[in-house]
């Protein structure tokens, strides 16, 4: 609405006006917009096309996909749950990049497809959400950094690879079928939890940075990667993306997303309406009463009898008034006394004698002057009219006769 | 006390403060105790209201339609730097519909023992007297986040004059007074009934006017001039009963009554005659008495400027009896009114024997254009109606002026814009056949 107002061909006082008003809520528009896009591009970049196996950047997982596909695994990137859901049949491996960015539901309804297929469950940097799901009784510690580190487990994969680049999460469980490897300070940062009878075993790893195209050369990486993903022939590498609609049903309200600070900031500024309430409510002084004038005008009671005639079509007594009065106006006019106004037999002879010299009408003034009352309301704005017609032509011809008595 | 948008704005940017580095109580607490220092410290510093002296010069008496200004001068006696809101508080009739609020309020920076002048301009939308209510100061102080806020009480009023818009009527009605009086550059016979003195006659004069006897004493012609008489009493009388409140266009009947009188009383007292007025309901309301044709104009103004009708019905009797009191010697009484057949038939017809007995009578009712407009309506039933209606309302009133007219009044019903006119003719006419 405001920015298209100074272009507005409006007069020139108008637009100026609007600009002046304007300008301070543009500049603030445009400051928004230019900071939101100069933080976009710094922010974008590193995270780009992260663990994307399509990916030739750094922390992508091209390479990877590449060896897969060297070793004849077959591999199918989706990216909502239910596409997932579906590809994940029994001899496949699932890949969840980041399981976190799931809602509650789309978990339960992987989890649920999964659990009754044979195969594997990648999970990358589980959080407590995801865990409750996919590896109850396992809980996440906090982080650590990532650096090269030793098996120090029996699981034969782990075995094979050496050391490897891992840290981040580092995962608990008092199940004792799990292999616990590559431990950071007496905690393992990969875990397997095993088949529960389904034949579906499960992977948590604490960092992801093994699988990207910078890091797969390093190390036992690799070979890590290879055997950990490449266990069946179908490898479902899951992407999650935010534009799922299934997440769409998200049941977090918008107070649930402000982060927790905010809510003080709202009571400060709940404080702040509160005070600019009392910095408007204290007038410059009181109001001034005026003492104000009766206001009855003066034709309200004639307005009133109009209308009443007109309710109640009083067709009869507005004729008498108007032929009437012109009646009334007609008898000076023709030489005769305003008693005798309402006399036929004194007023009608008179304007006979005057109409002699204009053709006559052809309507009968006895009638028209005091004939009965008119039959509908047509009749009546007809009589009205004859009324003034006769009136005016009477009064054009006395104007134009010669004056008996020319004295002044 | 009051706090400003500022300290609003300042709590408003505290938010961020407790959102980003202290989201806890002990963040919201240091807010409100920072900013309730700074409200304590500036009300402190602020100038105080209450020593503050007023004086007020101005103007006292404006013509309806005109632009009065009046001088507010504000001396502060403290020892600090005074930064105010003042108002300076008329009703709202005192200025231009909309543009109170800008023109009364006045943004004062004061230092310490200096005084300053404010003008508040009036451009007054209502006859009568209008009063100064109040003088509110709102002090700020140097923070501007509070302020001292407090009035002050500096009368003052200022009248506001009749609009008198028949004054344009003027000039044409002198022209025809000096024709009356002879005076004039035309050689016409001074149309007066009094005798003024004999003059050698002119070529051009009218034969008529020769004083035979004088021509014959003198050996030479001489032709006799005339003047209208002289020194004659006019008293105009409004009434202010319910009949005068009633609004013809946007004014009062009383307003356009007003108008009409103070043509006529101009009028008359350059004529040379003695002009009271009487305004009157059930009690005396308004009196002029006794003026030199010099002052008259301003004396009626200033009688007639507070003036507003009652809602009463006026007391006839009481009305006459004052009347009669005021005249000793025969007089022209040229009463205001209106012509609603009741009051005049129940309470004028009865008093008005009396009136008539010793004095010259004139009733000037105002009538209402609208009527007219609605008796010249045609081409629909409904204006048909109406206009019905119109000449049912014009009939009531041409009975009553009859009614008057068989008692030896003059009768002049006419609209706002033609009653000054025509009752300064009126009284013209009365003045040259000699009849007051």
């Amino acid at each position: 609405m405001t920015t298209a107002a100074p272009e507005a061909p409006a007069p020139s006082l108008t637009a100026r006006r609007l600009w002046t008003r304007s300008r301070g809520p543009l500049v603030a528009l445009l400051l928004l917009v230019i900071s939101g896009v100069i933080l976009a591009a710094l922010q974008s970049g590193e995270q780009h096309g992260r663990l994307d196996p399509r990916s030739a950047d750094r922390s992508g997982s091209r390479a990877l996909a590449r060896l897969l596909a060297g070793q004849g695994v077959s591999l199918q990137v989706v990216t909502t749950s239910e596409e997932a859901a579906r590809a994940s049949g029994p001899g496949t491996t699932l890949l969840i990049t980041d399981p976190d960015v799931l809602t509650q539901k789309q978990l339960t309804a992987l989890h649920t497809a999964t659990a009754h297929a044979a195969g594997r469950t990648v999970l990358l940097t589980p959080g407590s959400a995801s865990l409750w799901t996919f590896a109850p009784g396992v809980q996440a510690q906090p982080a650590t950094g990532n650096s090269p580190r030793k098996p120090a487990c029996s699981l034969p994969d782990a075995h094979r690879a050496g050391s490897v680049l891992l840290g981040g999460l580092r995962y608990t469980t008092s199940d004792e079928r799990t292999d616990r490897c590559y431990p950071v300070r007496g905690r393992p940062t990969l875990l397997r939890l095993p088949a529960a009878g389904n034949g579906r075993d499960t992977v948590l790893l604490g960092s992801a940075d093994f699988l990207y195209n910078q890091h797969l050369a390093e190390h036992g990486n690799a070979s890590l990667a290879l055997q950990l993903l490449g266990a069946h022939h179908h490898l479902i590498w899951y992407l999650p993306s935010v534009s799922d609609p299934s997440s769409a049903h998200d049941q977090r309200s918008f107070l649930d997303l402000i982060p927790s600070g905010w809510s003080w900031a709202l009571l400060q500024l709940t404080i702040a309406a509160g005070l600019a309430a009392v910095w408007r409510a204290r007038r410059l002084g009181p109001l001034v009463p005026e003492r104000l004038p009766v206001t009855v005008p003066a034709a309200e009671t004639t307005e009133g009898h109009a209308r009443l005639y007109e309710q109640a079509g009083a067709r009869d007594r507005a004729a008498t008034v108007l032929r009437s009065a012109t009646r009334t106006r007609l008898a000076p006019l023709l030489g005769v006394p305003p008693t005798h106004a309402h006399a036929p037999d004194r007023l009608l002879p008179a304007l006979h004698t005057h109409l002699t010299v204009h053709a006559d009408t052809g309507t009968d003034l006895h009638t028209l002057l005091f004939g009965p009352a008119p039959a509908d309301d047509r009749a009546l704005v007809q009589l009205a009219d004859q009324l003034d017609a006769l009136e005016s032509s009477i009064v054009s011809q006395e104007r134009h006769a010669p004056r008996e008595h020319p004295d002044r | 006390m009051t706090l400003t948008g500022r300290t609003a704005l300042v709590s408003a940017l505290g938010a961020l403060l407790v959102g980003f580095v202290l989201p806890s109580w002990l963040g919201i607490a240091i807010v409100q105790l920072a900013l309730l220092i700074a409200i304590l410290c500036d009300l402190a510093l602020a100038a105080p209201v209450r020593k503050l002296r007023f004086t007020r010069t101005g103007e006292t008496t404006v013509r309806l339609t005109g632009e009065a200004h009046t001088h507010l001068t504000l001396t502060n006696p403290s020892g600090r730097t005074l930064r105010a809101h003042v108002r300076d508080a008329w009703p709202p009739s005192s200025f231009h519909p909309g543009s109170d609020i800008a023109a009364s309020r006045h943004t004062v920076r004061l230092p310490p023992a200096e005084r300053r002048r404010l003008t508040t301009t009036l451009h007054p939308t209502r006859r009568g007297d209008h009063h100064a209510v109040r003088v509110t100061v709102r002090s700020y102080g140097p923070l501007g986040l509070a302020a001292r806020q407090g009035s002050h009480h500096v009368p003052w009023t200022l009248r506001v004059l009749p609009p008198f818009t028949s004054r344009k009527h003027l000039p044409a009605k002198l022209a025809r007074l000096r024709e009356l009086d002879g005076r004039t550059s035309l050689l016409t016979r001074g149309e007066g009934t009094e005798f003024d003195s004999l003059r050698d006659y002119t070529p051009g004069d009218d034969t008529r006017s020769i004083d035979w006897r004088a021509s014959a004493r003198r050996q030479d012609l001489a032709v006799r001039t005339w003047r209208p008489e002289r020194d004659r009493r006019i008293l105009l009388v409004l009434e202010t009963g319910r009949t005068s409140a009633a609004r013809i266009g946007d004014i009062p009947r009383l307003d356009a009554s007003m108008d009409a009188a103070l043509l006529l009383g101009t009028l008359a007292a350059r004529a040379g005659d003695h002009v009271d007025l009487l305004a009157y309901d059930r009690r005396i309301r308004a009196s002029v008495q006794g003026r030199t044709a010099r002052d008259l104009l301003p004396a009626l103004t200033d009688a007639l400027a507070p003036l507003e009708a009652e809602l009463v019905e006026a007391d006839a009797r009481g009305l006459a009896a004052e009347i009669h009191r005021r005249t000793s010697r025969r007089s022209l009484i040229v009463l205001f009114t209106g012509l609603d057949a009741a009051p005049v038939e129940e309470a004028l017809l009865p008093v008005l024997p009396s009136l008539t007995q010793r004095n010259e009578v004139i009733v000037a009712a105002v009538a209402d254009p609208r009527i007219e407009e609605m008796a010249a309506g045609r081409h629909s039933p409904q204006a048909v109606y109406a206009a019905a209606a119109a000449e049912q309302a014009i009939a009531a009133r041409r009975h009553t002026a009859d009614r008057l007219r068989r008692q030896g009044i003059t009768v002049i019903d006419a609209t706002p814009a033609h009653l000054a006119p025509d009752l300064a003719d009126a009284y013209l006419t009365l003045k040259s056949t000699g009849r007051l």
